[in-house]
């Protein structure tokens, strides 16, 4: 009887679901990346006022982890290609939706924080979303954003001109990155509606504290890596975001920050794709200049 | 975050631990007899426009230890299939039956038991039940209703935030439907009533944004 037991036990709990994969919502679908020619669905609208000129926008590929679980990811570096030795460098971290298309909005306005092109952006789809090889996991996510760090460094960043800004998902790679630097140590951190951790969306979707474990393997822990950060953290989320509370996610991120210097933006009727929106442009754009400046 | 597979990952975390089965013992089984029983259903949702039930499966067996005393054991297939094994077990006691046994009341303690085969987690929810529960035939078809609370033991949430739902209430109204060795149960839950629905992703069937309403069918068999 025991061993009928243990059999069935082994065979119902050997094949189990994990929900690791519903955090990524990849559109590998797109041909090409068409920037502000792209006519799908962007998360966000800018007008003209932000556009980016053609000869700014240089669209590449890069290979991701090399000696190991090599892929083939695309990358965007809105800026002068030549002053980067030289340049401040936004490296943007997007979401886990789409692809580069999707976020470009986004992107065009951290390219015009300061003034247009005053710093440089970089932006890469992570394996698995849109035209970057693989599938989605979290340490190659890690990864991808580690090797666009090590792109910057060969064309002579250094950490103390890296900006890292994580939006969503990207809170992940922004904040392991920054809290256990690889390539490069970026010298300020941005959240946008960050996630806590696991636990905390477990804990959100049940009412109970059940553990992450239950559910998924993932291991991103923000709140607990921001704890490490000593670089100076901007945090804003929308007070009206649904799919990562501002309470329960953002802030026990921020409040479990220890570092140098922080500033938090809590926008009233923000949900969590629209902060900038309901903020509005020009203040977003103030906002994060004024972080920077500091 | 993306909509359509992060939802799916609430709905199915939700899916697992709201409101999990039927009200396991309406009128204690008389002494010496066993009752099989299995419930689909679970929290009302609104899926592409249309209010639909997540599809919680579970299954239970009664045994009548004592007169007026049931002792009852289940298990959850939803949860299984995460990897978790999911079980509760209770004691339905009778507290109270009038004297032409056509009313009565039965109080459930009960502990539901989550056991993680994957990093070994545990989790132990306390229950209490009370069903009152009326015979309004010759043939002893019930009408019931009812209400009962999972007691939240731990004292610190993830990130050693402040525990605020120390309990996961709900109340319930259902009518099982006699036959001579089988029985069919129809059962309204509202699930979860102080907590605000309104500020989470999915889509709950929640009255005025406070917990959610479920939609449970049973069936059993006694021996």
């Amino acid at each position: 009887m025991r061993t009928t037991i243990f059999i069935l036990s082994a065979l119902l709990f050997s094949s189990c679901l994990r929900l690791d994969s519903l955090l990524y919502n990849p559109d590998s679908s797109i041909d090409g990346y068409y920037f502000d020619e792209f006519d799908g669905l962007a998360e966000i609208d800018v007008d003209a006022t932000y556009k980016i000129a053609d000869t700014l926008i240089h669209p590449f590929t890069l290979q991701s982890d090399p000696q190991g679980d090599n892929k083939t990811i695309h990358v965007v570096y809105v800026g002068d290609l030549e002053n980067i030795a030289t340049d401040t460098v936004f490296l943007y971290c997007h979401g886990n939706a789409g692809h580069l298309d999707f976020y470009w909005p986004r992107i065009k306005l951290l390219a015009n924080v300061g003034e247009k092109n005053r710093f440089g952006v970089l932006a890469m789809d992570y394996r698995g979303f849109g035209l970057s090889e693989g599938p989605p996991t979290e340490e190659g996510m890690y990864k991808d954003v580690d090797a666009c760090m090590q792109w910057l460094k060969d064309r002579g960043l250094t950490s103390d001109r890296l900006l890292i800004y994580g939006y969503s998902l990207g809170s992940a790679p922004a904040t392991e990155l920054t809290a256990k630097p690889r390539t490069l140590q970026p010298s300020k951190l941005m959240l946008e509606t960050p996630f806590a951790s696991d636990e905390v969306m477990v804990e959100d979707a049940s009412g109970l504290s059940l553990p992450g474990s239950f559910f998924s393997d993932l291991e991103i822990n923000n709140a607990d890596e921001i704890k490490k950060v000593e670089e100076p953290f901007f945090w804003i989320h929308g007070t009206d975001d649904k799919f990562l509370q501002m309470a329960t996610h953002g802030e026990t991120v921020f409040a479990n920050y220890n570092g140098s210097y922080s500033e938090a933006h809590r926008i009233e009727g923000g949900a969590h794709s629209d902060v900038p929106t309901v903020m509005g442009y020009p203040e977003y754009i103030e906002a994060v200049e004024s972080f920077i400046k500091r | 975050m993306g909509v359509i597979r992060t939802v799916g990952y609430f709905l199915l975390v939700g899916l697992v631990s709201a409101g999990c089965n039927a009200t396991r013992v309406i009128k204690p089984l008389e002494k010496g007899e066993k009752q099989v029983s299995a419930s689909v259903g679970g929290p009302g949702i609104i899926f592409g426009g249309a209010p639909i039930p997540l599809p919680l499966s579970s299954v239970n067996y009664a045994h009548g230890i004592d007169t007026g005393m049931t002792l009852v054991a289940g298990g959850h297939f939803t949860s299984a299939l995460f990897g978790v094994a999911q079980m509760d077990v209770g004691l339905g006691i009778s507290a109270f039956k009038s004297e032409t046994e056509k009313f009565g009341l039965t109080v459930t303690p009960g502990l539901n038991l989550f056991y993680d085969f994957n990093e070994n987690n545990s989790r132990i929810y306390p229950q209490i039940e009370g069903t009152c529960w009326w015979q309004y035939s010759e043939k002893e078809h019930l009408i019931y209703g009812g209400a009962g609370t999972w007691i939240e033991l731990v004292k610190r949430k993830a990130h050693d935030q402040v525990q605020t739902n120390e309990f996961m209430p709900w109340v319930s109204l259902g009518h099982q439907f006699n036959l001579e060795k089988w029985s069919y149960l129809t059962e309204l839950k509202y699930i979860g009533f102080q907590q605000n629905t309104g500020s989470v992703v999915v889509n709950y069937i929640s009255p005025a944004n406070q917990g959610t309403v479920g939609l449970y069918l049973g069936i059993s068999r006694r021996f």
